[in-house]
């Protein structure tokens, strides 16, 4: 057998903890090419033309690190429930093989169990090294999703403007070329340290506007356009409960879905798949936090995400609250994302002065 | 008191089973009728643009019915008897034609994973007050009619299979399979250009005893109860010298785009020749006749 050069699905900066599992186990990766229009229309053009968007994506970010050298691809199964997601594995496998890629494709599911059985299969590594890398791998995350929620908190607050953005993307670099452990302590703190040192407007009155939708386009930054970033220069506070602790959480303690349950049941008494209830959950938690706006994003023809829209739209009616929903695919196009959002950070700002005006 | 049922989507899954469940407990049923140009406007109209077209038309069926009836029956479809779970859509059909309707919807959950489907049937009778007498003797004949009805099924489709025309298998949901007006007639077309065409949902499976042995399909393990059905059933007839075979689906059906890589994958290795063919509100019968003839002079 070859030996195996790993490469594996992009998703938005969480790259950097996932490529660490495989550094971590001594063996030898490419990361999947970031994410641009060029790696999409590379995607699409051998994927399913009916096949939802993030297949496409991570499709066109694998045939980059393929032509460096990789062999081996790592997929996971079933992150979404009922959906598509599922067959993603097998979907890619069959076109990268009649695109004339010689592959080993490596299809597993969302438990522990079998990730570990595996990472054993391919490395040899210990228990204890698994184990190792697992660690370093959520030490990693927490950070990153950390950070990721300080930027949120400071860019529409920052005085110097793009600060944060420029501290955001250096530190994400530094823990991208981090490789050991024992110096983790020291850059984390050097990161926050950082972080802390943005000087803000402490008391600015922000209108705030939550992301809720499909957990892989609210995310991945490549994707959406960055509509996070973009919202926070415009001065909006943007939320988002989604990110892979969320998902986690949610795979390991099943309440979690019992409370979503509870909560929408006068909207919807079943799961559709995915994270749709999620979505219903959230805007209904973010409507009394007493929040200004909801964006919606969704990959195009997303199962669950459309099934539940017009729920979400009966809400919106109801409640008031400013609502858009962005479909995206490889024929989006940024300048049309970027006329919405302008037009909806102006609901959204009108919408904070009617209501601090009424109180 | 009237039911009203939508002659659409999940109607095709057991088509006769509700009206005759109801009709038998003593209701007066009202279905839609068949699918018709004002029916699929109406639909189209109300629902999301993204949803899938087979969708839209239900929404369509679900209006047509409002006012005229008491109840609309809506069931939430959730997994069969070999606990494969249906399409995810279904799973909020009810939560969705509540926003649409003000005629109130009648419902109930089938999810065999948790409960027979006898069960589900006796709380859904419950619901209209009827005591377990009656719906026993519902449930039964509605079986009964069920049943009837594949025994008819079948005999027609052994006098297809022995044939002499050529024969095409058509691949689809039900519901674009019998709905006339979706698929823009595609089987009168077809036996016009000469062909003998076979539903896929028509044919038996097989049991055990037989003695041909079926090619095996290198597919993944589907979830899905159509996923696992087609692929049970394209097995079975690629015994039976099919000439060609043509999927239908409709316009953004997320599991179509799934099957469909696997559907072409099993014929073209078996060098029958195959056509792919999207239906949606836009779909021109001109385009279709065009290419239907064409995929019969390439055979």
């Amino acid at each position: 057998m070859k030996k195996p050069i790993i490469t594996f699905a992009r998703w938005g900066n969480y790259t950097i903890a996932f490529k660490t599992i495989f550094e971590q186990l001594g063996l030898e990766v490419i990361p999947p090419e970031k994410t641009t229009s060029q790696t999409i229309a590379e995607g699409a053009k051998i994927a399913p033309e009916m096949y939802c968007f993030p297949l496409k994506v991570t499709l066109g970010n694998y045939l980059p690190a393929l032509k460096k050298g990789a062999n081996t691809i790592f997929m996971v199964q079933n992150v979404g429930g009922s959906c598509r997601q599922r067959y993603y594995g097998a979907i890619q496998e069959k076109v990268l093989k009649e695109a004339g890629h010689d592959i080993n494709f490596l299809d597993f599911r969302a438990t522990p169990k079998d990730i570990y059985s595996m990472i054993k299969k391919i490395s040899g590594a210990s228990l204890l090294q698994v184990l190792k890398a697992g660690r370093f791998f959520f030490k990693k995350l927490h950070l990153i999703e950390k950070i990721e929620k300080l930027a949120q908190f400071c860019r529409p607050r920052e005085i110097e403007k793009g600060i944060t953005d420029k501290i955001l993307q250096e530190s994400l670099l530094k823990l991208d070329e981090l490789k050991k452990e024992k110096d983790f302590q020291e850059l984390k703190k050097e990161i926050l340290k950082r972080f802390s040192g943005i000087k803000i407007e402490k008391n600015k009155d922000l209108p705030k506007v939550g992301l809720i939708g499909e957990i892989y386009t609210v995310c991945d930054p490549t994707i959406n356009f960055e509509v996070e970033r973009k919202l926070g220069l415009e001065g909006i506070g943007v939320y988002r409960e989604m990110d892979i602790t969320y998902h986690i959480k949610k795979l390991i303690f099943p309440w979690k879905d019992w409370i979503i349950q509870r909560k929408i049941n006068p909207y919807l008494k079943s799961t559709v798949g995915g994270h749709g209830r999620d979505a219903i959950y959230e805007m209904l938690h973010y409507i009394k936090e007493d929040f200004d706006g909801i964006i919606h994003l969704l990959p195009f023809g997303c199962m669950p995400e459309v099934t539940i829209r017009p729920i979400l739209e009966k809400i919106h009616l109801e409640s008031g609250i400013p609502f858009l929903s962005i479909s995206l695919d490889e024929q989006t196009a940024e300048a049309g994302i970027d006329t919405r959002l302008e037009a909806f950070t102006d609901v959204v700002r009108n919408y904070h002065q009617y209501k601090s005006s009424k109180l | 008191m009237t039911i009203g049922i939508p002659r659409a989507l999940i109607y095709w899954k057991q088509p006769q089973f509700w009206e005759t469940f109801f009709e038998n407990l003593g209701f007066k049923v009202i279905l839609s009728p068949p699918t018709n140009k004002e029916i699929v406007e109406m639909g189209v109209k109300v629902a999301d643009p993204e949803t899938c077209f087979s969708n839209k038309v239900y929404w369509g069926h679900l209006l047509w019915l409002e006012g005229k009836v008491d109840y609309i029956f809506v069931p939430r479809l959730k997994a069969n008897q070999e606990k494969l779970e249906y399409c995810p859509k279904f799973f909020g059909l009810p939560d969705l034609g509540k926003i649409l309707t003000k005629t109130p919807i009648l419902t109930e959950i089938f999810d065999e994973r948790k409960e027979k489907l006898e069960k589900t049937l006796k709380r859904l009778g419950g619901k209209l007050n009827k005591n377990k007498e009656e719906i026993k003797k519902a449930r039964g004949l509605a079986f009964l009619k069920e049943k009837e009805l594949k025994e008819k099924e079948k005999q027609e489709v052994s006098l297809k299979i022995q044939s002499k025309k050529q024969k095409i298998v058509l691949i689809s949901h039900p519901y674009n399979l019998y709905d006339d007006y979706i698929n823009l007639r595609v089987k009168e077309k077809l036996e016009k250009l000469g062909a003998e065409v076979i539903f896929i949902e028509e044919i038996p499976l097989q049991n055990q005893k037989s003695k041909i042995k079926n090619q095996k399909l290198d597919w993944p393990k589907f979830h899905w109860e159509f996923g696992k059905e087609i692929k049970e059933k394209i097995e079975q007839v690629l015994n039976y010298n099919i000439t060609g075979a043509i999927e239908i689906s409709s316009f953004q059906c997320g599991c179509d785009a799934v099957l469909k890589e696997f559907v072409e994958k099993a014929f073209k290795q078996n060098k029958i020749p195959f056509l792919y063919l999207m239906i949606d509100e836009q779909t021109g019968e001109a385009g279709i006749q065009t290419r239907l003839e064409a995929f019969m002079d390439t055979i």
